[in-house]
């Protein structure tokens, strides 16, 4: 009998036991954004999309610091070009730089953020050291024009956007940095959603006067811009293979799902077929979602694709993909099979019960009670904010969901929130330093939630890379502790840049062994490193 | 066709010469299809002789003709006054009446010439709802398709039913099952916490009211709160162990929550209880691959496949099959069936979300 008594049975009972949720919810101190998505009658499609959250330590004190993507004033009368008065202070972004004592600082102006153009309706946030100096930079992205901010090191940044060339139009999503080609040298992924102005605005649902679904507009392509190492960057899209596909893309994530050591890209798309996109190692991609497993349900159907993670949820070694989408669909889970293929894992996973009436937007895989095995937590929130009144089973508020892994299989918990949200960005890091991975969500037309963790007991370990032949970040690297893995990354979730630091839990572990994969292709290895610090590792110069 | 049966079924009525002459330019203009003079011609025939049975129908007929029912009625009556067996008088009248609106009226007529369809659609309009489907019944024998018969056999015992249920709510308000027929209609109405409450309701005064568990579970199913809808399932599926459905919808919400091995013996007893089910047989398949049995995942979807050929069920039995033989390195049967899937899909349309 005690042979069957396996460690989920003991965690499930764990978990009955300890009712305690696993976060506190907090109201931060100094922390009084609020997201301007200004919802009007005329159903703008951009009003519901918006907005991203980055956790990052913009002035390298150790303290993580937020930036936050702020979406415009809309009027019913808009009109192409459209004007969102990102002027008037109500309408910025803004960056709080996080205090000793917890609270935090509005530094928007001093950091000189202050006005992201009255063209520009807010989206998403991406954080790489572009130009490798040390200092961490942002990059924002908008309906209209995105933003490349150079920091500048003394807590300043400067709008380097036309010099780099990354500016791009349209509606643009999510973003993030990685280094396809393995230079050294962050290279920029941007998602765009559709072809949409003000003027081909459409109004859906009759009677209920709703947003309209992504297939009543044209689709459009992706951005890929090559990083030249000198502040500018090449637009090859077109090269590359990129823009090969037209998709409805909202989120992207990055991981070397093959082993052949160059960076693959998930993009996650909205009311279609998703897109993995293969990097060939030589500049160019191919998109092989289909033939790989990763493009459709089970059902051979396609998902309405938010958010998106591309980590290692069952520890074996190898990435795989989770996809928020709407409610009647389920989060899609797919398990990395090994030689290229996938295999749709979401009800095996469990997601089949937890997530058919939710609708996911940021999303993450991190392991909140350090015992070794990545949770998930989901922003969620509907689209649309009478779906209460067109079907009485959906909330356009909800509360997140966290769920806890117990041998790749996820159960719900609480997660400490009581008020449902209309959540949409997330970002994960440790936020105040004390080895557990913290939450901040964004929510439509209300402030940021801060989820601190809580959670007592087992061990943990920090990583920060500091590459030397990769690029600073050490973004694409393969890390892996005491059996668990991690993709370094500041990408994923849904429009928001995560803590580059790489979160492991240790469980009762008091030492590990660290194994990294440069993406120079540099193997390092550090053993009997001790439990519960924040470590920074550097790539030795030679391999 | 009827102005020839006309002629033939009132050759034995001899009207005056005068009119005479008027009735056969009548009917050659008839013949000739120039419906205005044979109605002129019908007509004068009338005013010399309006106690001819035989013209006063010929008259009807042409009014009919010109799809001019009310015009037809008054010389169909006159025709019947002169002869009241005329079976052609009556049922160009039934027509005439039916088409008008008089259904109460029109009943009689077609009744005595045996004018089923007519008939059926006169009963169904004028609320004699029982008698319509049992007439629909008979002339749809003879016509399987006709879709005004389809379409009024609907019709006519949507409205019985709607007819019975109201009988139901207003005799025994109180009953489990007037609570369960309200929750019907909710349900429909997706009013899903009204529907659950009257089915609970329903359940209270009757633990054991056949279908309400199903029916609870559906709505359970509809919610995602899918350990309830099993729950509900799985009783409906112990008080009826012969019911094919319920070993479905139970196997569906156990395979909804990853419980592959249990929802696969479930599926399969709902297949055994009642074989050839498309849906049940591709849940069988997903069910079966996802614990595991690629070789009744397989048989399944290729039974999928050979039931439904070119529907989306048999492009998800192809998609399914395709991540089959993926997995055992079958590439080249992966690529056949993703090949066929891609092929259905632009047929019937490019894979989106549910």
């Amino acid at each position: 009998m005690l042979g069957r008594f396996t460690r989920r049975n003991f965690l499930s009972l764990v978990g009955m036991v300890a009712a305690a949720p696993i976060f506190e919810v907090k109201q931060p101190r100094g922390l009084n954004f609020i997201l301007q998505n200004s919802p009007t009658r005329a159903k703008f499609l951009i009003e519901t999309m918006p907005g991203g959250v980055a956790l990052f330590d913009y002035n390298n004190d150790g303290l993580l610091d937020i930036f936050l993507v702020n979406g415009g004033k809309i009027t019913e009368n808009l009109h192409d070009p459209e004007q969102f008065d990102r002027s008037n202070p109500r309408y910025w972004n803004r960056l709080y730089r996080q205090n000793r004592d917890g609270s935090f600082t509005d530094v928007t102006e001093a950091a000189g953020l202050s006005n992201a153009g009255n063209g520009n309706y807010g989206m998403g946030v991406a954080v790489g050291d572009y130009d490798n100096d040390g200092y961490p930079d942002l990059f924002v992205t908008s309906y209209g024009k995105n933003i490349l901010y150079h920091n500048n090191g003394d807590g300043t940044f400067t709008d380097v956007t036309a010099k780099a060339g990354v500016a791009g139009a349209g509606w643009h999503v999510s973003a993030g940095f990685f280094d396809f080609d393995n230079d050294g040298h962050l290279d920029l992924f941007v998602t765009r959603y559709m072809e949409w102005d003000a003027d081909h605005n459409k109004i859906c649902g009759g009677e209920w006067h709703t947003y309209c679904p992504p297939s009543a507009f044209p689709a459009t392509t992706c951005l890929l811009y090559r990083n030249r190492g000198d502040g500018t960057f090449e637009d090859v899209s077109q090269r590359s293979g990129i823009a090969s596909k037209k998709g409805r893309a909202l989120g992207v994530a990055f991981a070397d799902y093959d082993g052949d050591g160059f960076t693959d890209i998930f993009v996650s798309n909205d009311g279609m077929q998703q897109y993995l996109f293969h990097n060939n190692g030589n500049g160019t991609f191919t998109e092989c979602a289909l033939e790989s497993g990763v493009g459709l349900t089970s059902d051979g159907k396609g998902l309405s694709g938010m958010g998106v993670v591309f980590q290692d949820y069952d520890n074996d070694g190898r990435p795989d993909v989770i996809v928020t989408v709407l409610p009647r669909e389920i989060y899609a889970l797919y398990h990395n099979e090994g030689a290229g293929g996938f295999n749709y894992a979401s009800l095996e996973a469990g997601l089949g019960a937890l997530t058919s009436s939710s609708s996911g937007w940021g999303v993450g895989l991190e392991d909140f009670d350090n015992d070794g095995w990545k949770d998930l937590f989901v922003a969620q929130g509907h689209v649309l904010d009478n779906v209460q009144q067109i079907d009485e089973s959906l909330r356009y508020k909800e509360l997140p969901l966290l769920a806890l892994n117990h041998n790749a299989h996820f159960d719900r918990v609480d997660s400490g929130l009581t008020a449902a949200l209309a959540a949409r960005g997330a970002a994960f890091g440790d936020i105040n330093n004390d080895g557990r991975m913290d939450v901040i969500i964004t929510t439509l037309g209300g402030p940021p939630v801060v989820l601190l963790n809580r959670y007592a007991g087992n061990h943990w370990l920090g990583i920060t890379l500091r590459g030397t032949r990769s690029n600073r970040d050490g973004y694409g690297a393969r890390v892996q502790v005491n059996g668990q893995t991690r993709f370094a990354t500041s990408t994923g979730s849904y429009a928001s840049a995560n803590d580059k630091r790489l979160h492991f839990g240790l469980g009762s572990a008091e030492k590990a062994k660290v194994e990294i994969l440069w993406p120079s292709g540099t193997k390092q290895t550090l053993q009997d490193v001790r439990a519960d610090q924040f470590l920074e590792v550097r790539e030795p110069e030679h391999s | 066709m009827i102005h020839l049966m006309l002629f033939t079924l009132l050759a034995g009525q001899a009207p005056s010469s005068d009119a005479m002459q008027h009735m056969q330019a009548g009917v050659e203009a008839r013949k000739q299809h120039q419906i205005d003079t044979e109605l002129v011609e019908f007509s004068k025939a009338a005013q010399i002789d309006p106690n001819s049975a035989e013209i006063q129908v010929n008259l009807g007929s042409s009014y009919m003709e010109k799809h001019d029912y009310g015009a037809a009625i008054a010389p169909l009556k006159r025709a019947l006054e002169l002869s009241p067996d005329l079976p052609v008088a009556h049922q160009l009248l039934g027509f005439a009446l039916l088409a008008q609106g008089y259904t109460a009226e029109a009943i009689p007529h077609l009744e005595r010439v045996g004018a089923t369809d007519a008939l059926a659609i006169a009963q169904t309009e004028n609320g004699q709802l029982p008698e319509a489907v049992a007439n629909l019944r008979v002339a749809l024998e003879k016509r399987p398709n006709d879709p005004d018969l389809l379409y009024y056999l609907g019709r006519a015992s949507g409205l019985l039913s709607k007819s019975a249920v109201d009988t139901l709510l207003t005799a025994y308000p109180d009953s489990a099952r007037s609570h369960q027929a309200l929750a019907e209609n909710y349900f429909v109405l997706r009013q899903l916490p009204q529907a659950e409450k009257e089915f609970q309701e329903a359940l209270r005064l009757r633990p054991d009211l056949p279908g309400t568990h199903l029916e609870l579970g559906q709505v359970y199913a509809n919610s995602a709160r899918w350990p309830k809808a099993e729950a509900e399932f799985r009783t409906a599926s112990t008080l009826q162990p012969g019911n094919a459905e319920a070993a479905y919808r139970l196997g569906g919400s156990l395979l909804q929550q990853g419980k592959a091995h249990e929802a696969l013996v479930e599926l399969k007893r709902s297949n055994d209880l009642k074989s050839g089910m498309p849906e049940t047989l591709y849940s069988l398949g997903k069910a079966a691959a996802l614990d595991g049995d690629n070789a009744t995942a397989q048989q399944s979807w290729l039974k999928v496949i050979e039931l439904e050929k070119t529907t989306s069920l048999a492009a998800q039995a192809h998609f399914g099959l395709a991540a089959i033989y993926r997995k055992q390195g079958k590439i080249a049967d992966a690529q056949r069936e993703m090949q066929e899937f891609q092929k259905l899909q632009s047929t019937i349309g490019p894979p989106r979300s549910e």
